[in-house]
């Protein structure tokens, strides 16, 4: 099964700091979701998980599927997805910002002055943002609406296989 | 826990850190309280705050056993393994 | 990678501990000295949460040992040499003080609940667009200046943070974080549920996080 994954900078897990070993190389683990095995994305779940550097995957073996995330007991890194570079990032945050801004217009005050001091710190804040907004006008759906009005962008953009 | 169990605030965080740490968060709390920390970097630091209190914490060193003590102690001993 | 979240059953002796007992029971004296060298400080420092004064301690700790000769013979091994040895030092400390261990509620010792782990000032309001959140964050305590977080004067307020904590979050944290004993330990040494050692040992780091901040913002 064909899945992704986000990296640090150095190549390691966000979460375990787990070493990678050079894509091709399978990976094993027993699966316990958020413990143990690898841990990897849907396109739907990208991002909650937007970061650095973001690779395909292939899973193998037993395949978990959690609410924002699976698990398998056996993984690779296939290629690192060349086009979420600095500028599809930025792209992405001016995107989040704008909906943010526009969702922003029809809740109360004070939503609007959280969004551009928080362009700085990135995708995966101002992601959070813009679905937190929609949240509060439209309840926990709203949430995952805008969530997956977020995927839909990075798989257009990056040419995902949806 | 927040109203919304969809995601967790920096509030929680700093309730749950030592759950976390311990790895006695469930599963589902757990995946929120990562999602958290993968978009706000308050909370990261304040992680890193704890985790680096118990580390200084770990370098609080041992003081030696002192000399009149012991040598009650070991009279003790004798009184013991006579009786 | 991987844990599961069930929690290990206590551990009992080390193959070492074992040959001291056996030592112990044949009356041999240096296995007695290893033994206090090996223990006297813990023992002191756990007593100490107890009591009022370092003498009031080293009194307890002897008579502990005395505790630890005359039941010698019968320890079963259940769990570590050390766990017992220590369960023995917190006995003898609460009923030297007129107290039973199980008489004691949790509370009086765990500390308040009111001493939160964050001011709530720090946080954004329930009004505001995001409840909970941080208002200003902390800082990146990584981003120190070079040495400032191994400086004698650094652990000296870490030193302090922990005198200054109710009794049984000093047991714990001492136990946990100093002693580097694992939670299954503590809560057999202790007689606490996980959960009970698991809140104390949040509280205590989080205060001594706190005096850190302290410190470190000045």
């Amino acid at each position: 099964m064909i899945a992704y994954k986000f990296l640090r900078e150095d190549g390691a897990g966000l979460f375990t700091s787990f070493a990678w070993p050079a894509p091709g190389e399978w990976v094993e683990a027993p699966a316990e979701e958020c413990r143990s095995g690898v841990h990897a994305c849907r396109v739907g779940d990208l991002p909650f998980w937007v970061a650095r550097n973001l690779w395909e995957v292939e899973l193998d073996g037993e395949v978990y599927e959690g609410r924002t995330k699976v698990v398998a007991t056996r993984g690779r890194l296939v290629r690192r997805i060349e086009q979420w570079d600095e500028e599809a990032r930025d792209d992405y945050v001016a995107m989040c910002a704008e909906r943010a801004h526009e969702l922003a217009a029809s809740a109360g005050p004070g939503w609007d002055a959280v969004i551009e001091p928080s362009r700085p710190e990135g995708p995966a804040l101002l992601g959070f943002i813009a679905a937190r907004i929609a949240e509060e006008l439209d309840g926990p759906e709203a949430y995952y609406g805008e969530r997956a009005s977020q995927a839909g962008w990075l798989v257009d953009r990056l040419g995902l296989r949806a | 826990m927040s109203e919304h169990a969809d995601h967790i605030s920096c509030r929680d965080v700093v309730a749950l850190v030592t759950d976390y740490f311990e790895r006695a968060l469930p599963a589902e709390q757990l995946s929120l309280f990562e999602q958290h920390l993968n978009f706000c970097d308050g909370c990261i630091s304040y992680v890193e705050q704890m985790r680096l209190t118990k580390e200084l914490v770990g370098r609080l060193e041992e003081e030696d056993v002192p000399v009149e003590a012991k040598d009650r102690l070991l009279q003790a001993f004798r009184d013991w393994d006579r009786s | 990678m991987g844990i599961s979240g069930t929690p290990v059953a206590a551990v009992g002796p080390t193959p070492e501990e074992l040959q001291l007992v056996e030592r112990l029971r044949n009356r041999d004296e240096r296995a007695f000295e290893a033994l206090v060298e090996a223990f006297y400080p813990l023992m002191l420092r756990l007593a100490r949460q107890y009591c009022s004064s370092r003498a009031v301690a080293e009194e307890v700790v002897q008579e502990a040992w005395v505790g630890v000769l005359k039941g010698i013979d019968r320890f079963e091994g259940r769990s570590s040499l050390k766990t017992w040895v220590m369960r023995i030092v917190v006995n003898t400390a609460m009923t030297r003080s007129g107290r039973e261990a199980r008489s004691v509620p949790f509370s009086a010792f765990a500390g308040d609940d009111d001493e939160s782990a964050v001011d709530a000032e720090r946080f954004r309001g329930p009004d505001d667009a995001f409840p909970g959140h941080w208002n200003a964050y902390p800082r990146d305590w990584r981003t120190l200046p070079e040495g400032t977080l191994q400086a004698k004067e650094t652990v000296d307020v870490v030193r302090e943070a922990i005198d200054e904590l109710p009794p049984m979050q000093r047991v714990v944290i001492l136990l946990r974080d100093v002693e580097g004993w694992p939670a299954e330990e503590v809560c057999e040494a202790l007689e606490l549920s996980e959960g009970n050692q698991r809140v104390l040992l949040h509280r205590a780091r989080s205060a001594v996080r706190k005096r850190l901040e302290g410190y470190l913002d000045e």
